[in-house]
């Protein structure tokens, strides 16, 4: 814009009205009026609760227990001494290990087909990752339709594959309720270590597997000796996103299993849902999730750790 | 201002007037535009909940085809509300209440079914008559007990009107969250009308020598079985040869088992012996449990407040319901009590026991409503025939109306539940094709209208009545909803191949956890009250007190 036309814009605008006391002072703290509303909202909706929280798990905050007395740690107390937290715990452990590895083993088999070209590729990958947009308790819901006896197709489908009557209770009955879990798990998973684990496939220069090509190296070792060692910041990137959120194994349990038979398919988060909303022991639950958190951190910063060590090198 | 000032000045507003002639935003535009979005975000608030508001408004009163029976008993709530007689208590509510004109009750229901009614029928003609409108929360089962606390707790009077299960009672009452309401039946109510209860229901909202709710929903389980299975000449003759006796509805839980199991060997996989909703997490193993255990002569606590589940008692019904179990339907123990329903209607199953809506949708009377239209339509309508549980049905839960202890129209709250509870405005919301509410007042059991609904409908309502009189309720104490849980999972672990001792064992353990952190003798003395109604106990039913009611039939 030419000088004298901003000249002549600027006559038009006319002077800045003067600032007010109130003005002066926005004026003078701007930039933390600007960050003052994330701040406040992460201080309401985060750091208050997980301070209350904390309070809440040494007193009792219990709907059945008239008043809020302090209880010392008898909260921690009553979940640590609770056998079906303990093996709520260690079914945790088992079923996120178990979910995550199998998710990790298809998804790469997965990738490293998917990774070259090939007609209708497009097509194919945009169905793989369609389980990713569903509702896990949809999936659950999908999953209970299947293999619930007797409306469920599942075993008439074996049972015509296999030739014998089939009548397993796959939501019943061990150890097929973990496979059912686990399963369902597993169809809604594994297309997310797919897409990272591709992601991480087609970032490795091509010219290292035209070198290998060349040098007449065969096809396990150019996976063992340029594709892992590239992709493994990647693998460890899937595993720890994977293996946190398998951690709070929820909504499919809550939909097919509803943590039976008895408390067998009681995950961690199952188990506090229960305690803090069918039972309405609110601080015993809370306690929990402080047990859980700190079982949590342990896995968090081991694999933060090595996450960051593989960048490093 | 200095030079120094005077040049600093200059400059910053060279460059603001710069930016703005270059179509930048200044610092100026954003706090205007924050304040913008910020006074939108606060009109957009009122003009949401006015949205949801209208969306979720009730319905016109829009009633029945006045030649069906339907129609006539809502014409007669009608009248019965604006012309009389003057004494009834559905005239005296809706006349005092007419003063509170232009008010809204807030009154919480379980979301879904449960809420059409105040939603198309009793709000509407609530609010024609009286000028009183109802906004209804709709919640979950869990959520009407925990959103009534909470509420209480913050003093928000959220809520006027709470619909309660009968065994959150003693904790609401001595917690403060909901009130007595003998002072305002004294004045309002025609004591006739308490009358009109079914003894085993008359006494259930009663704590502490006080009434703390009306009774509104008669959940007793009843035997529901095919006729035309038992009836069948060629089944009745192995059975006879079998056995050595007649093939009729059981008497005894071993008999049941038998019975399920003689007709599934006979006619599976066209039709089994029976089914059961055993899934875990749904409510059927804790009632069924319940009722076996207690006509088995099992005491749920001994004098020491200590769980009596780990004992013979236990063991025998745990096997019973195996052996039922094995006789029925394949995956009988992943059923809930719809998928149960739907088996049953669909022709597969002899015989099942659930709640009354079994026989409305089994005659292919609910299903007339579109917000009944995912259970299937009846293949069996006019094969049903109806039957008291063996030993003693379970009272599986029921609702009561509680008036909340925050309300701030008290006066008007406890009205709209006298008046909704009434003989005749009650008969009329249980005779709604798509209502979860069921027969509870002599006057239900006996009506004609209600006879009418459907072919059979007089036996389903004397049948209705006659379980009542031999009923069992759930314990009606602190700490019911933990016991249950432990239920729950001991039968679920059972079905999934437990020992059952073992089981026993640890749901009495549990038990015992609950009681020590409730507070043994405060659960007690919760334990000494429940013991004191009709129906507490198999010994205690209202048959054995000598106030049962004799329907005929």
């Amino acid at each position: 814009m030419p000088q004298a036309q901003i000249v002549k814009r600027m006559g038009a605008a006319g002077a800045p009205p003067a600032l007010g006391g109130l003005g002066r002072w926005c004026d003078r703290h701007f930039k933390w009026l600007l960050v003052a509303p994330a701040v406040a909202l992460i201080l309401a909706l985060s750091i208050y609760p997980l301070a209350f929280s904390l309070v809440v798990s040494f007193i009792n905050y219990d709907f059945q227990v008239p008043g809020h007395g302090f209880v010392g740690l008898k909260n921690f107390e009553r979940v640590v001494l609770d056998p079906v937290a303990r093996r709520a715990l260690v079914l945790t452990a088992f079923l996120s290990g178990a979910s995550v590895a199998i998710e990790f083993v298809l998804g790469l088999l997965v990738a490293l087909a998917m990774v070259r070209n090939f007609a209708g590729r497009g097509l194919v990958m945009s169905i793989l990752i369609v389980p990713l947009f569903i509702s896990p308790v949809i999936v659950g819901q999908a999953w209970t339709l299947l293999l619930q006896r007797p409306f469920g197709p599942t075993n008439y489908i074996l049972s015509e594959i296999l030739g014998r009557d089939v009548t397993i209770s796959w939501l019943t009955e061990r150890p097929y309720v973990y496979i059912s879990l686990i399963v369902a798990d597993v169809w809604q998973w594994t297309p997310f270590m797919f897409v990272i684990l591709l992601a991480g496939l087609t970032s490795i220069p091509p010219n290292l597997y035209e070198a290998a090509e060349l040098d007449g190296v065969g096809p396990w070792q150019t996976f063992t000796a340029i594709t892992l060692p590239h992709l493994a910041p990647m693998m460890l990137l899937a595993l720890t996103f994977r293996l946190l959120d398998a951690i709070r194994m929820f909504d499919t349990i809550f939909i097919m299993t509803a943590g039976g038979p008895g408390t067998q398919t009681y995950t961690a988060s199952y188990y506090l849902y229960t305690i803090g909303f069918t039972q309405f022991h609110l601080s015993q639950a809370t306690a929990g999730s402080w047990i859980l958190l700190f079982f949590t951190a342990i896995v968090v910063v081991l694999l933060v750790r090595r996450l960051l060590r593989v960048e490093t090198e | 201002m200095n030079d120094r000032q005077r040049r600093d000045f200059q400059a910053g507003l060279a460059r603001e007037v710069d930016a703005l002639l270059r179509g930048e935003p200044t610092r100026r535009d954003f706090i205007t535009r924050f304040g913008q979005m910020t006074g939108m975000l606060a009109l957009s608030g009122p003009m949401l909940a006015s949205m949801t508001d209208w969306a979720l408004a009730q319905q016109a009163l829009a009633l029945a085809d006045p030649a069906t029976p339907l129609g006539q008993a809502q014409a007669l709530a009608l009248a019965a509300s604006t012309e009389g007689p003057t004494d009834g208590s559905a005239y005296r509510a809706a006349e005092a209440a007419k003063q509170f004109s232009g008010v809204t009750l807030n009154m919480t229901y379980e979301a879904g079914l449960q809420a059409l009614d105040p939603r198309n029928f009793s709000g509407p003609m609530w609010e024609q008559i009286t000028g009183i409108r109802s906004n209804v929360v709709e919640l979950s089962n869990p959520d009407q007990y925990s959103k009534a606390v909470a509420e209480h707790i913050a003093g928000s009077g959220a809520y006027d009107v709470l619909d309660i299960s009968p065994a959150w009672t003693p904790s609401l009452a001595d917690g403060g969250v909901i009130a007595p309401l003998d002072d305002y039946i004294a004045e309002f109510m025609n004591p006739a009308d308490l009358d009109d209860y079914h003894p085993l229901y008359k006494a259930l909202p009663t704590y502490k020598g006080k009434i703390w709710g009306f009774f509104d929903d008669g959940d007793m389980f009843a035997l529901y079985y095919r006729k035309d299975v038992f009836e069948d000449p060629a089944l009745m003759e192995a059975y006879q040869a079998q056995f050595g006796a007649a093939l009729a509805p059981p008497k005894t839980w071993e008999e049941y088992a038998q019975i399920a199991q003689f007709i599934t060997d006979q006619r599976a996989p066209e039709i089994y012996g029976a089914g059961h909703f055993r899934k875990a997490g749904s409510p059927g193993n804790q009632f069924d449990f319940l009722q076996q255990f207690r006509a088995n002569g099992g005491q749920l606590f001994d004098a020491d407040m200590k769980a009596g589940l780990a004992s013979p008692e236990g063991v025998r019904t745990l096997e019973n319901m195996l052996a039922a179990n094995a006789a029925s339907m394949p995956g009988n123990n992943e059923l809930d009590a719809v998928s149960l329903w739907a088996a049953f209607l669909t022709g597969k199953v002899a015989m099942i026991y659930s709640w009354p809506p079994s026989g409305r949708m089994a005659a292919n009377y609910s299903q007339s409503a579109t917000a009944i239209n995912f259970i299937p339509m009846s293949q069996i309508a006019g094969k049903v025939g109806y039957a008291v549980v063996p030993g003693n049905p379970e009272h599986a839960t029921g609702f009561n109306k509680a008036l909340s202890a925050d309300s701030r129209n008290p006066e008007a709250a406890y009205l709209f539940m006298q008046w909704i509870t009434s003989p005749p405005v009650s008969l009329a919301r249980v005779m709604l094709p798509y209502a979860l509410r069921d027969p509870y007042r002599l006057s239900h059991f006996s009506s004609d209208l209600y006879a009418g609904l459907f072919d059979g409908a007089k036996d389903y309502l004397i049948n209705l009545n006659n379980s009542a009189n031999v009923g069992l309720l759930d314990p009606i104490m602190p700490g019911a909803q933990d016991y249950f849980l432990s239920l729950d999972r001991m039968a679920t672990a059972v079905w999934a191949g437990a020992d059952p001792m073992a089981s026993l064992e640890t749901a009495a353990a549990e038990w015992d956890s609950t009681t020590d952190r409730l507070g043994v003798e405060s659960q007690k003395a919760f334990y000494e009250e429940f013991l004191k109604l009709p129906g507490s106990t198999a010994d205690n039913t209202v048959e054995k007190l000598g106030m049962a009611v004799n329907l005929g039939g």
